[in-house]
C-alpha cells in the first residue's frame, strides 16, 4: 500500500519514513508543499500524511488544490492543538487529523483505520494459540476450558484479538472498548489489563498477552518464549 | 497638538462658548446704541427750534428778519451738519435758497421727517414747522435739517469695534482655555506617569489616592482593584511557569541521564532495547503534560466548547463509572447516583471532567465507603457535586484547589500519570460550558463539582 509523507520536519519525516515502510507501507517523501502536492496528484496514493506548517505551500492549501481534484485520504499534521486549525482541516477535506506530538501507533492506527475502511468482514470467531474467542455469543475458551470473563474484559480481549500481532496504545485502547478518546489521569486500561491477564495467562504455561513498555500491549503467541 | 487631546478639545469648547457670549452680549449693546443714537438727531434738532420758534414768531417786519436771516446764517456756519431753510411765498422772507426738491419737501405733512437727496449717502432729519403770518410777513415754513452721516459713522464704527473686540476675546478665551485646562490636567499627566511606573514585574505598587481631586477617585480606585487582580494572575502565571519548568524537568533529567549512561560504552541489545523503553515512559509522560497544558492554554484563549449536546448528566456519570468500574472495584469504593437533568454539553469534555473529579474522590477515600454523585437543578444552572468522605481540607487550600500544580500536601509524591493539572483541567472545562466549579469541605464531606448553565 503506497503512502505520501509531506513534511518538513527533518527527523519527523525520516522516523515516520523508516517506520511505515517497516509496517509493510511503501513511503514517498515530500519535503515542502509544492512537490508534495505535485507528487500527490501525480500518483494514487492510499493515504496522504500533511503536515499544516510547510514551507512553499502550506498545509491548508496543499489539502485545497489536491481537493480540487482528488478524493485521496488525507491524515493532518499540526504542531498547535487549536480546534480552529482541526476544524478548518476537516472543513476543507481532511480526512483525520493528529495533533503533535502524537504517538506513532495512533498515527498507525488512524492510518489503518483509513484504509480499512472500504474492505474485509469482521471475523466470527478468532483463534490464537489455543485461545479460541467466539465474537457472537461472547465466549472465550482457553485449552477447552471457558474463561469467566466480565463484559468488559470481553470487550477488551476482543479488541486485542481482533488486531493480534499489532501493539495497542492506552490510549486507542481507552477509545475502542470505553468510547473514550483523551488521556485522562486514571490508570483504568493498566488495570484492566491486570485483571483480564490474571484470567486468561494466569493458570497457564504460555503466555499471549504481553505488555510493550512505554507503548501499550499486544495480543499474540511467541512460541519462542 | 492632537486633535482629541483634551487641552485642545476644551480650548475649542471655551472659543465657543466665548463667541455665543460675545455675539449675545455684541448684538444687544448694539441695538440699545442704534436706538440711543437714532434719537439723538432728533433731540438736536429740537434744540435749535426752541431757541429760534419764539424769534421767528415775534418778529414779523423786514429788519427783525434780516437779524433772524444773519442768525440762522451764523448757526449754519457754526455747525455744519446744520441747514436752515425758510419757505414762503415772499422771497425776501426766505432762507438757504430753497431748491424745488425742497420748496416741494416743505409742503408735505409737519413734523420730524427724513430727507434723501440724491447726492447724500446718509438722509438729513428735518423738522418742519409752520408759522402763520406776522406783521409784513407771510406765513412760512421753517425746516431745520441735520446731516445724520456722522451718527452713522459712529454706530458703524461701534459695529465694527464690536466685532473685533469679540474676535480677540474668543482668540484669548480659547488661548487662556487651553492653558487652564493644562493646567486642570496637571494631576492626569502625573498620574499616567505613576502608572507607568507599574509595569511588570513591579506590580506591586499601587496609585495614590491622597493628591489626587475627588473626580480621579473612582478612576483610581478601579485602576487599582484592576491592578490587583492583574498582580494575582501575573504571579500565579509566575508561579505556573516555574511548576511547568519542574515538572517538565524531572522526566527530562531521566532521560538525558540515562541515554548518556547508556551511551558510555558498547551495551547489549537488550540494554539498549530497556533503555528506550524506559525514554518512551518518559516521553509519554511529558507528552500528557503537553497535551494537558495545550488544553489549558486553548480554554485560557476564550476556547468555548463548540459540539454542544443536550444530553442526560445521570447518563454521563454512568458512562463514567462504567470506565472507572475496575479503578473502584480495586479501591473497594461505591458509588451512588441521585438526581438527573439535561443540559448542553460537548459530551468528550464533560466525561474529561467527571473522569478527574471521580477520580480525585477515588483517590482519597478509604476502602468500603462511599462516594456520592448528586445533580441537581437550581436557578439558572446545573450543579453536579461529587462528595466523598474524608479529612477535612484546611480552609487557605480551598480556593487553590481547582489551581494548576496546586498540592495541599506539597511532598506529596507525584506518581505517574497524576501531575497536578486534574482539576485545573475540570475548571478549564467548566468555563468553556460557561459554568463555574466548587468545592467545600465540611463535616469529614469533601465536595468537588461544577455547576453548568441550564
Amino acid at each position: 500500500m503506497r503512502v505520501l509523507i509531506i513534511e518538513d520536519e527533518e527527523k519527523t519525516a525520516d522516523y515516520l519514513h523508516r517506520g511505515l515502510t517497516e509496517q509493510g507501507y511503501a513511503v514517498d517523501l515530500a519535503r515542502d508543499g509544492i512537490e508534495g502536492l505535485h507528487l500527490g496528484l501525480e500518483n494514487d496514493y492510499a493515504v496522504i500524511i500533511l503536515d499544516v506548517m510547510l514551507p512553499g505551500l502550506d498545509g491548508f492549501g496543499v489539502l485545497r488544490a489536491l481537493r480540487a481534484r482528488k478524493q485521496t485520504p488525507v491524515i493532518m499534521l499540526t504542531a498547535r492543538e487549536q480546534v480552529d486549525d482541526r476544524i478548518r482541516g476537516l472543513r476543507e477535506g481532511a480526512d483525520d487529523y493528529l495533533g503533535k506530538p502524537f504517538s506513532f501507533l495512533e498515527l498507525v492506527a488512524r492510518l489503518q483505520a483509513l484504509t480499512r475502511r472500504s474492505g474485509g468482514h469482521e471475523p466470527v470467531q478468532i483463534g490464537i494459540a489455543d485461545l479460541w474467542i467466539d465474537l457472537i455469543s461472547r465466549k472465550a475458551t482457553r485449552a477447552g476450558l471457558r474463561l469467566d470473563l466480565t463484559a468488559k474484559e470481553f470487550s477488551l480481549l476482543s479488541v486485542l484479538a481482533r488486531r493480534q500481532g499489532e501493539i495497542l496504545s492506552k490510549t486507542s485502547i481507552a477509545e475502542m472498548v470505553w468510547d473514550i478518546n483523551f488521556d485522562s489521569d486514571a490508570n483504568v486500561v493498566e488495570v484492566a489489563i491486570k485483571r483480564l491477564r490474571a484470567k486468561l495467562d494466569g493458570p497457564f504455561e504460555q503466555k499471549l498477552l504481553h505488555t510493550i513498555r512505554g507503548m501499550g500491549y499486544v495480543l499474540e503467541s511467541r512460541s519462542a518464549d | 497638538m492632537r486633535i482629541n487631546s483634551i487641552a485642545v478639545r476644551l480650548s475649542a469648547m471655551f472659543a465657543l462658548v466665548a463667541l455665543v457670549v460675545f455675539l449675545l452680549i455684541g448684538w444687544a449693546l448694539y441695538l440699545q446704541v442704534e436706538k440711543s443714537l437714532g434719537l439723538l438727531p432728533e433731540a438736536e434738532v429740537e434744540a435749535r427750534y426752541s431757541v429760534l420758534e419764539s424769534a421767528i414768531t415775534r418778529y414779523g417786519n423786514p429788519e427783525h428778519w434780516a437779524k433772524i436771516n444773519a442768525k440762522l446764517k451764523q448757526l449754519g456756519e457754526e455747525d455744519k451738519r446744520i441747514r436752515f431753510w425758510v419757505v414762503s411765498d415772499n422771497p425776501t422772507y426766505e432762507f438757504g435758497n430753497p431748491s424745488p426738491e425742497i420748496r416741494a419737501f416743505a409742503k408735505g405733512p409737519l413734523g420730524m421727517r427724513d430727507l434723501k437727496q440724491a447726492d447724500d449717502q446718509y438722509p438729513f432729519k428735518v423738522l418742519i414747522s409752520q408759522f402763520p403770518a406776522k406783521e409784513q410777513r407771510p406765513p412760512l415754513r421753517f425746516l431745520i435739517a441735520i446731516d445724520t452721516e456722522t451718527f452713522w459713522q459712529t454706530q458703524h464704527s461701534l459695529m465694527i469695534a464690536l466685532i473685533s473686540l469679540a474676535a480677540i476675546g474668543i482668540l484669548l478665551a480659547s488661548a487662556l482655555g487651553y492653558w487652564a485646562a493644562r493646567i486642570g490636567l496637571r494631576p492626569l499627566a502625573s498620574l499616567s506617569l505613576e502608572a507607568q511606573k507599574l509595569a511588570p514585574p513591579k506590580l506591586t505598587g499601587r496609585l495614590q489616592l491622597s493628591p489626587l481631586p475627588p473626580e480621579l477617585n473612582q478612576f483610581v480606585t478601579s485602576f487599582n482593584s484592576t491592578l490587583e487582580r492583574v498582580e494575582q494572575a501575573y504571579s500565579r502565571l509566575e508561579s505556573f511557569n516555574a511548576d511547568v519548568a519542574h515538572e517538565l524537568r524531572s522526566p527530562l533529567t531521566n532521560l538525558i541521564g540515562q541515554t548518556q549512561v547508556a551511551l558510555t560504552r558498547g551495551r547489549s541489545a537488550e540494554h539498549y532495547f530497556e533503555v528506550l523503553q524506559s525514554n518512551l515512559e518518559e516521553l509519554e509522560r511529558l507528552r500528557s503534560i503537553i497535551n494537558d497544558m495545550l488544553f489549558l492554554a486553548s480554554a485560557d484563549q476564550g476556547s468555548k466548547a463548540t459540539e454542544l449536546t443536550c444530553a442526560s448528566l445521570a447518563e454521563e456519570v454512568a458512562t463514567t463509572l462504567d470506565y472507572l468500574d475496575f479503578i473502584l472495584e480495586d479501591a473497594d469504593v461505591q458509588v451512588h447516583v441521585s438526581g438527573d437533568a439535561s443540559v448542553p454539553i460537548e459530551k468528550a469534555h464533560l466525561r474529561r471532567a467527571l473522569i478527574n473529579l471521580l477520580h480525585n474522590a477515588v483517590q482519597h477515600t478509604q476502602p468500603g465507603q462511599v462516594i456520592r454523585v448528586d445533580i441537581q437543578t437550581e436557578a439558572d444552572h446545573v450543579r453536579i457535586g461529587v462528595a466523598n468522605p474524608g479529612a477535612e481540607i484546611a480552609s487557605e487550600h480551598l480556593p487553590m484547589l481547582f489551581e494548576r500544580f496546586y498540592r495541599v500536601d506539597a511532598s506529596r509524591s507525584n506518581s505517574g500519570a497524576n501531575h497536578g493539572l486534574g482539576l485545573a483541567i475540570v475548571k478549564a472545562i467548566a468555563l468553556m460550558h460557561g459554568g463555574t466549579v466548587f468545592v467545600h469541605s465540611e463535616q469529614g464531606i469533601n465536595t468537588f463539582g461544577i455547576n453548568l448553565p441550564a
